[in-house]
């Protein structure tokens, strides 16, 4: 074997720690291979040096011939040419042969040794059979030559010398020795080990110790440390291995900081040096040896030792099987250096660390690649995604350096510098040479051209994009698209770009990224103005021009955009419709009225609270809100709608967000909670089983609702806009000009038609632009109702008194009637009521606020059916008043035609009379017809009078003299004064009424009475039946005689002439000369007929006549009511009475007057006698009127249906009635009295002496 | 944190000014209740937030509502909840036999009528705490037999 | 010391983002906003992964060239983000831990504080305070 030839060269894994063997060399050579072969089989536990965690190891060894050369000299750091074990072979048996030879040679070896000072040697002694059965004279036990050695060399450690028996033999004996041989070996080579490295490793700390002395170089502290290293690696600690170079890494990283710190080492002088090669990383090789030598001879340039560093690392870390390590430290060695260069400010070209960064990125994910699966990869993309992203950039700016990210191609210079950053790659590494992927090519084929440039360029984005999106890193991703969308647009691409900008721009919007959202917003814009997508420029604009993030000069020119696209007359097709509330926001709505609801034809103003959100004052030529319409059926007063609901008097606020960077969607508010407490009562009886606390909308709250739904605002994507449809309905207001901030706008409702109008757009034009609210939230409308025309009367004064003129006020609401030039009231006159024409009678118009909008004297022409009234013009929803002077009449109770027709056809409605429950007066409605210009129909008002007066008369007699008194009786509370009294009888010329009164004019205060008193004279005959009216002028008191008006009350008498006379006297007892109470006395009474038959009599007694003559049956009847009499015996009589004059009956009843003085005479009344078989009862009968007057009549027939009867016939009607229930009575004799005035009592009132008892006490006991 | 007594009177007092500020119609269809329920759940909010702040960050769900039952219950009533139970589908109950607001009340079924007005605070409480960690729930109470009572905890799954 | 400080709320729109004047605003919100995808990485690995993943501090989220992003999640997931400069390697990892104890504490106060709405932007004048007091004092 000749292996010491060939100089042991540094080859990691092929290196073995070294052991020289020196003696036998054949001997060593036949037992080599099974040596080499069972020496690393068992593995040995290792307590490392520095306290180390023990490992177990495998031993190998690289067997050599033993030389002095390869004994280290001092100071020697080798550590990998360091022998560590020497091994001294023999098989010398025969004593001669070891004194003559042997023994010098060990001596010389062993003398080496100590020269060199190593301690590490063993002496093997092979012993086998066949050397026994040599000679077998002079033979030693051979046990004495193992203890000759023992005693010569290894004093005191005998463990230095082996035997091993038998090795080529399949003994028990060979392999046992065998197993304490190697176990012997490999605990010396550990020892070995431990104590060699543990010198080492002193002196390597010393040498660090030393690092701040000056000339103290780190490169060769490098490479001492890093012969630690290998000696690591060689036994496979690469776990050990890789602190060392962690260790020279974090050390060197120190001398970084602290040279920016300001205290500069000279040896980082070298590392200063500008960067010349910038071909990346190289990690394809174990040792990189041409980076090894330039740092070993100090000439390594920063990137060289890094990359150096790494590649070991990198090395290291995948033989320990942690590839997403090496990833990881990767990006941060990248970082690292490139800041580690601006920290030295290593002057570097332009480019060249990008694309340094570039292939290292890229080598290290080849590297990567190259050891793991896809599957691995896969599942660990969040590793190395970095490094994708981190190349992608790089690339980029790479490609913006060389003028590859253009419409257009590369400049000269452009060229150049690419040039010389290829340069400064170098030639491709042998190791990559034959790849085709290699990043060395990729790189000088993306510089090469500009659609190269692209693919490799997309080809990374998309890779890391992808990447990104699978572990879920979405914002990262958007970020690169980003970026990506930048390069398009650079690429003069915007439809591309346009897609990745909205990606991000949704995200950034759904999560509320003002800033962002702005940026990539602006960018979004240069793509839609590029792509002339002018509707969706526009909207982005708006949105931009009225972002807080942007300066106001920004915010400026994108409004100047969307005024100069206004501008822009012409084609009408090409109106933009934009959302609105990016544009300007409704934040109050207000109604005046509050009400929101007013007449048709009314006045409702909706004021507009409009926050532009426009950088400066935008003027727009009309602000128009469509209305939704509904007619309302049944024409409603005034009563609010649904949408008033929401409005607090008249008033909605409207919250909506900023569009432009509003709260994320997450963020929005969600129903509250509505909790509830319940008790939960025992059926059994009702005590609490528990209460608590419940929630009422459970279900709403804990609905699982989408997270990413995207919030109700304009924003990507222009919103969809409805375009405005031309509704008939719309509040308008033309040229308004927005200031920034809050503005109010007033429109003046349409209120044509009654219904509801519902605002459901709002729009806003702009020249060719509109932006357009599509629905107003929450819902506002407003409510048009129409009203009729209403006329009403009412007196001026109550109460208002028949009799009198009086003023009434007439009120016209006109509603929604207007009253035109010539329209005019028609009144249908009635005798009963006049009006009477006044000169001035002046109208009065005002508002519904009642202010007073003019005034205007009425022209009333009356003819003799109709009063027209022509009314001046008046506009709907004002009421106008007027005052008549009207007359009502006061019914005399004189005959009328039934059912007269009025002027207009309508039945003639009579006024009616009756008793008013709370006052003494008797009213009568009077109904008025007029005829409105408005209507068909024709209206029907009432007015109620009363009449200030109840007259009463009667007939008094005297003998045959006839009287009649009439007593006017002022009920009212007005004083009056009564004039011209006249009572006429119209039918008898003959007859003649001599009046009694003798004032003419009368004072009649309230509540007092006038009584009046006439003669009747007669000639020949009196009548029997008088119509006499009562006539007189009243007016109130103190006023001009102009001011009289007439009072008639016409009446009837009937059977004024005296029939009988009645005559009595009272005899004292005979022998008395006066009465004396007590003794009865006769009362004599004598009844005297006066008259022939009068004409009322005949038939009825012509039938009672037995002979010719005619008879008459009355009776009599006394009777005392003052109790001052005592009837004795028979008190009434019956008379048979001769119908001719002076015909006499006298009778006489006995009475006792009871009290003493002067007595009136008892009553005597004389009655008619109607015997059963009398028919009288079925003609009318004039005596049941008896005592009457019209009006107590009417009285009586306050309940009578028939109004159109007439006072007369209604008399009759009554006596009618009256004769029925005489006829359902048995027909029975009857008695009648006489009317009055028919009979005459001469003693009525008279009066008769009596005088007192004798026996006074007993009369007074009597009395008493 | 605050001494129980103060609290439990300042609690008391909350509830009564609740009461007698509102009119009838409002204790009829629980706006008092919610009142108090909310004022439970701002405070609920900032407690947590100061009380987690040294915590480690919670595994899951489950992780949470122990917080709630030791930490947060003690931190509030000086002691832990007695009993949790859940379902695993986000339904939790947790039962305080001794109920610090409710034990002054009465002990049994006395004023068990006006009982709910003293837990509404609390579950607002829990509801703000649970929020703020951000788990959206709805919490409810009952009690039979005082001074004992159950929150129930509803959680809504995201 | 910081150049940017961010807090975000738990549905990840920006409480708080506060950057050095002197560079460009923008870039930090892009760089805060995307850090948020690590944030999410690691809260959503409670639990799963072993070792101590429940500490409030995230640790280093990701390096870039010029920045160092560094994460902190409150119990009520509130994130906070500290962004150093990479060329600031003087600062150590536990001065980056109390800072961010720091802004928790204010934030805790601002929570706490009845003026304050939670989930509104953070207004305070104390936070602010104490974000000052971390940033690169320029000029």
């Amino acid at each position: 074997m000749d292996c010491q030839e060939e100089k042991p060269i540094i080859y990691t894994m092929e290196n073995k720690p070294i052991v020289t063997c020196a003696g036998d060399q054949g001997l060593f050579t036949s037992l080599y291979t099974s040596l080499a072969q069972q020496l690393p089989r068992e593995p040995m536990e290792w307590r490392g040096t520095y306290g180390r965690a023990p490992k177990m190891i495998h031993l190998e060894a690289n067997f050599v011939q033993f030389k002095e050369e390869l004994l280290p000299k001092e100071g020697n750091k080798a550590l990998l040419t360091f022998p560590f074990l020497h091994i001294y072979w023999t098989d010398c048996c025969d004593t001669e042969m070891y004194k003559s030879s042997v023994k010098e040679d060990m001596l010389r070896w062993q003398n080496t040794l100590r020269s060199h000072g190593s301690a590490d040697w063993v002496i093997i002694i092979v012993e086998t059979n066949d050397t026994k059965r040599k000679n077998k004279t002079n033979i030693l036990p051979r046990s004495s030559i193992v203890d000759k050695i023992r005693s010569d060399f290894c004093n005191k450690q005998n463990d230095r010398c082996v035997v091993l028996s038998d090795p080529l033999k399949e003994s028990s004996r060979s392999v046992e020795s065998w197993n304490s041989l190697l176990l012997k070996l490999r605990t010396l080579l550990l020892m070995s080990f431990t104590k060699n490295l543990g010198r080492f490793e002193d002196d390597m700390r010393t040498l660090r110790e030393k690092r701040t002395q000056p000339g103290w170089s780190f490169c060769e502290y490098f490479m001492v440390q890093e012969e630690l290293a290998f000696v690591f690696e060689m036994l496979q600690q690469f776990e050990d291995a890789l602190v060392q170079y962690d260790e020279l890494d974090a050390l060197f990283t120190q001398y970084v900081l602290n040279f920016g710190a300001g205290d500069t080492a000279n040896w980082l002088g070298s590392f200063c040096a500008p960067v010349r090669n910038w071909s990346g990383l190289l990690l394809r090789r174990p040792i990189d040896m041409e980076k090894r030598d330039s740092i070993q001879r100090g000439e390594a340039s920063l990137l060289d030792l890094r990359s150096y560093l790494f590649s070991r690392q990198c090395t290291l870390l995948i033989f320990l099987q942690r590839p997403w390590e090496v990833t990881q430290r990767a990006l941060e060695l990248l970082h690292n250096c490139v800041q580690e260069l601006r920290l030295l400010e290593v002057s570097v070209v332009d480019g060249a660390l990008d694309c340094w960064v570039f292939l290292s990125c890229l080598e290290v994910l080849h590297r990567i690649e190259g050891c793991c699966d896809q599957a691995q990869i896969a599942a660990n993309c969040s590793h190395t995604v970095g490094l994708w992203a981190y190349a992608t950039d790089k690339l980029k700016s790479l490609g913006e350096l060389c003028g590859l990210v253009s419409e257009k191609v590369p400049t000269s210079e452009d060229l150049n510098r690419t040039v010389d950053l290829l340069a400064g790659l170098g030639d491709e590494r042998p190791e990559t040479a034959n790849s085709l992927q290699s990043p060395y090519k990729k790189l000088k084929e993306a510089l090469s051209s500009v659609e190269a440039f692209e693919r490799h360029y997309l080809e990374l984005s998309h890779a890391a994009m992808e990447m990104y999106q699978a572990i879920g890193r979405m914002r990262s991703a958007r970020l690169v698209g980003k970026s990506l969308a930048e390069f398009y647009m650079r690429k003069g691409d915007p439809e591309r770009a346009e897609t990745f900008l909205q990606e991000a721009l949704k995200s950034y919007v759904s999560e509320g990224w003002s800033l962002p959202l702005t940026h990539t917003r602006r960018q979004i814009a240069e793509c839609q103005k590029l792509l002339g997508r002018t509707e969706d420029y526009l909207q982005t604009s708006a949105l931009l021009a009225g972002d807080e993030n942007l300066t106001t000069e920004e915010r400026k020119h994108f409004f100047q955009e969307i005024l100069s696209f206004a501008g822009k007359s012409g084609n009408p097709s090409h109106k933009v419709s934009l959302s609105m509330n990016v544009f300007a926001q409704l934040t109050r709505l207000q109604f005046h009225p509050a009400t929101a609801s007013v007449h048709s034809g009314g006045v409702l103003q909706v004021e507009l609270m409009l926050r532009s959100l426009m950088p400066v004052s935008v003027h727009i030529q009309q602000l128009a809100a469509s209305i939704h319409f509904e007619v309302d059926h049944g024409g409603t007063l005034g009563r609010s709608k649904g949408a008033q609901r929401h409005t607090n008097l008249g008033t909605i606020e409207f919250n909506l967000g900023n569009p432009s960077a509003g709260l994320p969607s997450s963020a929005a508010p969600r129903p509250v909670l509505e909790l509830d407490e319940v008790q939960d009562r025992s059926p059994s009886d009702n005590s609490l089983n528990s209460t608590g606390v419940v929630c009422k909308n459970t279900h709403l709250l804990i609905r699982r609702h989408e997270s990413n739904s995207p919030p109700e605002m304009p924003n990507c994507v222009s919103p969809p806009t409805v375009a405005m449809k031309e509704g008939a309905q719309m509040l308008k207001v033309q040229d308004v000009t927005l200031e920034p901030g809050n503005n109010s706008v007033i429109f003046t409702a349409p209120s044509g038609q009654p219904g509801s109008y519902m605002l459901r757009q709002l729009c806003a034009t702009v020249g060719e632009v509109q932006f357009i609210q599509s629905h107003i939230y929450p819902s506002v409308g407003y409510e048009v109702y129409s009203q009729e025309p209403q006329l009403t009367v009412e007196p001026l004064s109550e109460p208002l008194l028949a009799g009198l003129p009086q003023m009434v006020k007439f009120t016209l609401l006109t509603g929604h009637y207007t009253v035109k030039k010539g329209d005019a009231l028609q009144l249908s006159n009635s005798e009963t009521m006049p009006i009477l024409p006044s000169t001035s009678c002046t109208a009065r118009i005002s508002t519904p606020t009642a202010e007073l909008v003019g005034e205007s004297t009425l022209s009333i022409q009356s003819s003799e059916k109709v009063t027209s009234i022509s009314l001046p013009p008046t506009p709907p929803y004002h009421t106008m008043e007027f005052q008549l002077e009207v007359l009502c009449i006061i019914p005399t109770g004189s005959e009328r035609p039934a059912n007269e027709r009025l002027t207009n056809g309508e039945i003639r409605h009579r006024p009616r009379s009756y008793s008013h429950p709370d006052t003494p007066m008797t009213a009568i409605d009077q109904r008025m017809s007029i005829d409105c210009p408005w209507s068909i129909y024709s209206t029907l008002l009432t007015l109620t009078f009363y009449i200030p007066f109840k007259t009463k008369h009667s007939l008094l007699s005297a003998g045959n003299r006839k009287y009649i008194q009439v007593c006017v009786q002022n009920v009212s509370d007005v004083n009056f004064t009564l004039a011209e009294v006249k009572l006429t009888e119209n039918q008898h010329a003959s007859l003649e009424l001599q009046s009694f009164n003798t004032k003419t004019h009368q004072l009649l205060c309230s509540k007092h009475s006038v009584f009046c008193l006439w003669e009747v004279r007669w000639k020949d005959d009196l009548p029997s039946c008088l119509q006499c009216v009562f006539s007189a002028n009243f007016s109130p008191i103190n006023q001009d005689t102009s001011a009289f008006k007439p009072f008639h009350y016409q009446f009837q008498l009937e059977r004024v002439t005296t029939l009988y006379s009645v005559r009595a006297e009272i005899l004292p007892p005979s022998g008395e000369q006066h009465c004396r109470c007590g003794l009865v006395c006769d009362l004599e009474v004598c009844i005297t007929r006066l008259t022939e038959l009068s004409e009322g009599e005949i038939t009825e007694d012509s039938k009672t006549d037995t002979d010719g003559l005619k008879t008459t049956k009355l009776m009599y009847e006394v009777a005392d009511s003052s109790s001052n009499w005592a009837v004795c015996g028979k008190s009434s009589g019956m008379v048979l009475m001769p119908t001719k004059a002076n015909a006499t009956h006298k009778v006489q009843i006995e009475v006792m007057p009871l009290f003493a003085g002067h007595l009136p005479f008892p009553k005597i009344k004389v009655l008619k006698y109607l015997p059963h078989t009398a028919a009288v009862a079925t003609q009318p009968d004039p005596d049941s009127c008896v005592e009457n007057d019209s009006l107590s009549l009417l009285d009586k027939t306050l309940d009578d249906q028939a109004d159109t009867a007439s006072i007369r016939s209604r008399g009759s009607v009554h006596s009618v009635g009256s004769g029925d229930q005489q006829q359902r009575g048995v027909a029975m004799p009857r008695l009648e009295p006489f009317s009055p005035g028919q009979v005459f009592n001469h003693s009525h009132t008279q009066q008769v002496l009596v005088l007192p008892t004798t026996e006074d006490h007993i009369m007074e006991v009597n009395a008493t | 944190m605050a001494d129980e007594a103060p609290f439990q009177f300042l609690h008391s007092e909350l509830i009564q000014y609740i009461y007698k500020s509102a009119d009838t119609e409002d204790t009829e269809n629980g706006r008092n209740i919610s009142k108090l329920e909310n004022l439970g759940c701002r405070v609920g909010q900032g407690l947590i937030e100061r009380l987690t702040k040294d915590a480690p960050r919670f595994k899951d769900e489950l992780d949470i509502m122990k917080f709630i039952c030791k930490d947060f219950w003690t931190c509030l009533f000086k002691k832990q909840i007695d009993n949790l139970r859940t379902n695993h589908q986000g339904i939790y109950v947790l039962q305080d036999s001794q109920f610090r607001l409710l034990s002054h009340l009465s002990a049994g079924k006395q004023y068990l009528d006006y009982a709910p007005k003293y837990l509404a605070f609390t579950c607002g409480l829990v509801r703000g705490a649970l929020s703020n960690l951000g788990l959206r729930s709805v919490v409810t109470a009952e009690i039979s037999d005082m001074p004992a009572c159950k929150f129930q905890v509803l959680i809504q799954k995201m | 010391m910081a150049v940017c400080i961010a807090a975000f709320a738990k549905e990840n729109y920006p409480l708080y983002i506060r950057s050095v004047p002197t560079q460009n605003e923008l870039k930090f919100h892009y760089t805060v906003h995307t850090s948020l995808d690590v944030v999410e990485e690691k809260i959503s690995a409670v639990g799963k992964s072993l070792g101590d993943q429940r500490e409030l501090y995230l640790g280093l989220l990701y390096p870039t060239e010029d920045y160092k992003v560094y994460g902190y999640v409150t119990n009520s997931k509130v994130k906070f983000v500290i962004v150093v400069d990479s060329s600031n390697t003087s600062l150590r990892d536990n001065e980056i831990r109390s800072m961010f104890r720091k802004l928790h504490n204010s934030f805790t106060d601002v929570m706490c504080n009845p003026f304050y709405n939670p989930g509104d932007p953070i207004q305070s004048k104390a936070f602010n305070g104490i974000v000052s007091g971390m940033m690169v004092q320029t000029g």
